[in-house]
């Protein structure tokens, strides 16, 4: 199965998807930021950066699987 | 099992060639980042993978939370200046000087708003006006060029940022929130120890006080990066704030209480009295206040209460500022044109740089001096790398060892603590990079490499003829010019509409003015006059503004004309009167039982800051420890 990508187009430029993607799981890491805080996602794990750059990376290969 | 990375370290610090272990764990960081960097940007095959390096070693900070606020920042700050290039370039292309005095126009602006700002936000303005000299005036000649370059020069940061980001979260480089607890946690004691001194009667010189308020203002702009640091970061930033603002404000009810005369006259004992034993509270209550900061700032929680910590603006020092940046750009750009020398924009774009970071920095001067002594050693450098060490050579194993000596050597020098080793160590970094220039194959054109490293030296000499000619505003200037607005508003303090900030922030905006001041002076104490003058300012603002807040709390019912009588008598500024507005409100609220102590104790606060006795001489007497 081949997956076909839209690209963004802004004022004729276009970008390219994997950027889209990567800004859109940013925006969305960013809003779900204080419902981590809200169930204590920092105190679970030992390195909680690491962790939270993994919940990332999910988000954003969820997105480019899914989208 | 949870466990700290850092306070492991913390505990047996070991020292390895006389740098700790931290500082060579960090300088391997920047190693690795910068190779992954590289890397990523020879295989994505970008136009300008340098840029990627270069990122890295300007993201050089050593705690998590700093680095990934300065590159949401740098992020940030490229996209806005890639638009501004964009529009400058299509608007003004082929208009000759006409380009350049908007170029001049542009970095004035962006210095007078980095001026305006502190920490990253103002180093994120300061790049804005570095993108479109990096963009725009290195394709001056190439209009058509500018948008590719801005494309590429985003995607080399955004892979640099990357690069950082990812090594730093995988080899866990430690948390800024530890450290700045102790900073916040020192600052502390160093605040009740001043204040049990008052409560012996001892009154620290103003130059004392002066530098710790200071020392806890100077924390500000570093609070922010907590935000960046977890998905807690928000709240411990609020704590930190919190903390802060709390502390100016022990500090300052501190200094009222100190202030009180000891033996004071028989009819103003019992007022003196009550404004002691209100002051006494007061302290107990800011002191549990910032302990619970430091608690929530620990816990990752938030704070009891969310102050604000407003930053003081100076719109003249900035407008002062950006004219000159704007000036000295326009001079040089004049001598380029004067001159016509071919391939000069290199030159005229690393002059945007050295103004833009110089504007702000507290001494644009020493800046500029650091810069001077940089460009030759990191030319120097990149022509030993270029022609000694590679010399040939294009494979990336060789690159990387190569630099590996270089990097993190240049990066164990930024750990340093202090400020001058530490910015030559980055500036040198930077700008060996940047005359390196690693490419995809690696060119080793010795002409090429020539004409850099001379423009790159070239830069820093013009930048510093011109502030010869039109000197950055100076460290005394700075400080006229503060004290007078200092003046300025408290003469108008509680005349005019009133600013919308709480005292405790109010207080805050006014030590970080007094930190502006101290910063302005330069590493020299503080003379006593200056000080007494700063400080006496900050005593009279603070016990002017509780007053006014007190009064608002009995502005109705039957103590309303006792406290319109103390209203008036904070307009005249006299002592005497706002001791004896206290007396009858004092009265007042006896015969009709209602509590105002709050209000008295600030009113006879107020009255000894106004004191005749309380003249800029007498006020910068004191204790030295």
């Amino acid at each position: 199965m081949t997956n076909t990508y839209r690209e963004l187009v802004i004022g004729g430029v276009l970008i390219a998807p994997i950027v889209s993607y990567a800004a859109i799981a940013l925006v969305a890491f960013l809003m779900l930021r204080p419902l981590l805080r809200i169930v204590g996602f920092a105190r679970i794990f030992s390195n909680p950066s690491l962790a939270e750059l993994c919940f990332y990376v999910a988000l954003f290969g969820m997105l480019a699987l899914f989208f | 099992m949870r466990v700290n990375v850092t306070s492991a370290a913390a505990l047996r610090p070991t020292v390895f060639a006389g740098f700790p272990a931290s500082s060579w764990a960090f300088a391997l960081r920047v190693w690795m980042a910068m190779m992954l960097a590289l890397y990523v940007g020879f295989w994505l095959e970008l136009e300008s993978p340098s840029s990627a390096a270069l990122t890295v070693a300007v993201l050089a900070l050593p705690t998590r939370g700093q680095g990934m606020e300065k590159a949401g920042y740098r992020l940030l700050a490229t996209v806005i200046g890639v638009i501004a290039s964009i529009a400058i370039a299509g608007m003004f292309s082929q208009t000759g000087g006409l380009l350049l005095a908007v170029l001049g126009i542009w970095i004035g602006l962006c210095t007078y708003v980095a001026s305006m700002l502190d920490g990253n936000r103002a180093y994120a303005v300061a790049l804005c006006s570095i993108t479109v000299a990096l963009i725009a005036v290195e394709q001056i000649d190439t209009p058509l060029q500018v948008f590719p370059t801005g494309v590429a020069r985003g995607a080399a940061i955004g892979i640099g940022v990357l690069a950082v980001a990812f090594v730093n979260e995988v080899l866990a480089a430690p948390s800024y929130h530890p450290v700045l607890a102790s900073r916040i946690e020192a600052l502390h004691r160093r605040v009740m120890n001043l204040v049990q001194d008052a409560e012996r009667g001892e009154t620290p010189s103003a130059a004392v006080a002066a530098g710790l308020l200071h020392d806890i203002a100077a924390v500000r702009p570093e609070i922010v990066s907590l935000t960046t640091e977890s998905s807690i970061g928000t709240a411990r930033t609020a704590a930190a704030r919190s903390a802060l603002v709390d502390l100016v404000s022990a500090f300052s009810v501190g200094r009222m209480l100190s202030a009180l005369p000891t033996a004071p006259a028989r009819d103003a004992a019992g007022l003196m009295a009550m404004s002691r034993s209100w002051l006494r509270t007061q302290i107990r209550q800011k002191d549990a206040q910032v302990r619970g900061s430091l608690d929530a700032l620990r816990q990752g929680t938030p704070p009891y209460r969310a102050w604000r910590a407003p930053l003081y603006r100076s719109r003249r020092i900035a407008a002062e500022t950006g004219v000159r940046a704007a000036i000295s750009f326009a001079l040089i750009a004049i001598v380029f044109v004067l001159t016509g020398w071919p391939a000069t924009e290199l030159c005229l774009a690393l002059v945007a740089v050295i103004i833009s970071l110089g504007s702000i920095s507290p001494a644009p001067r020493g800046f500029t001096m650091v810069a001077v002594m940089a460009m030759p050693i990191a030319s120097i450098l990149a022509g030993v790398l270029k022609y000694l060490v590679f010399n040939g050579v294009s494979e990336f194993q060789l690159l990387a060892i190569g630099l590996a000596p270089v990097v993190i050597g240049l990066a164990l020098l930024i750990s340093l603590p202090s400020p001058m080793p530490s910015s030559l160590g980055r500036l040198v970094l930077v700008f060996t990079l940047a005359v390196l220039a690693p490419t995809n194959p690696q060119s080793y054109d010795p002409e090429v490499f020539l004409v850099t490293a001379l423009f790159a030296c070239l830069s820093s000499v013009l930048v510093f003829a011109a502030q010869m000619l039109l000197p950055p505003l100076s460290g005394d200037r700075r400080v006229v010019l503060l004290l007078g607005e200092i003046r300025r508003e408290l003469g108008g303090l509680g005349r005019g509409r009133a600013r919308d900030l709480a005292p405790e922030e109010a207080a805050f905006r006014d030590a970080v003015r007094i930190e502006q001041v101290l910063t302005a002076h330069g590493p020299s104490a503080l003379d006593d006059q200056t000080a007494g003058e700063a400080m006496r300012c900050f005593d009279q603002a603070e016990a002017l503004r509780r007053c006014h807040a007190e009064l608002d709390q009995v502005r109705q019912g039957p103590l309303t004309t006792a406290a319109q009588a103390a209203r008036a008598a904070l307009a005249g500024r006299n002592g005497g009167a706002i001791l004896a507005a206290a007396e009858a409100l004092r009265q007042a609220a006896a015969r009709s039982e209602l509590p105002a102590n709050a209000a008295i104790a600030a009113l006879v606060a107020a009255s000894v800051a106004f004191a005749p006795s309380r003249s800029p001489t007498a006020a910068s007497q004191g204790t030295r420890p």
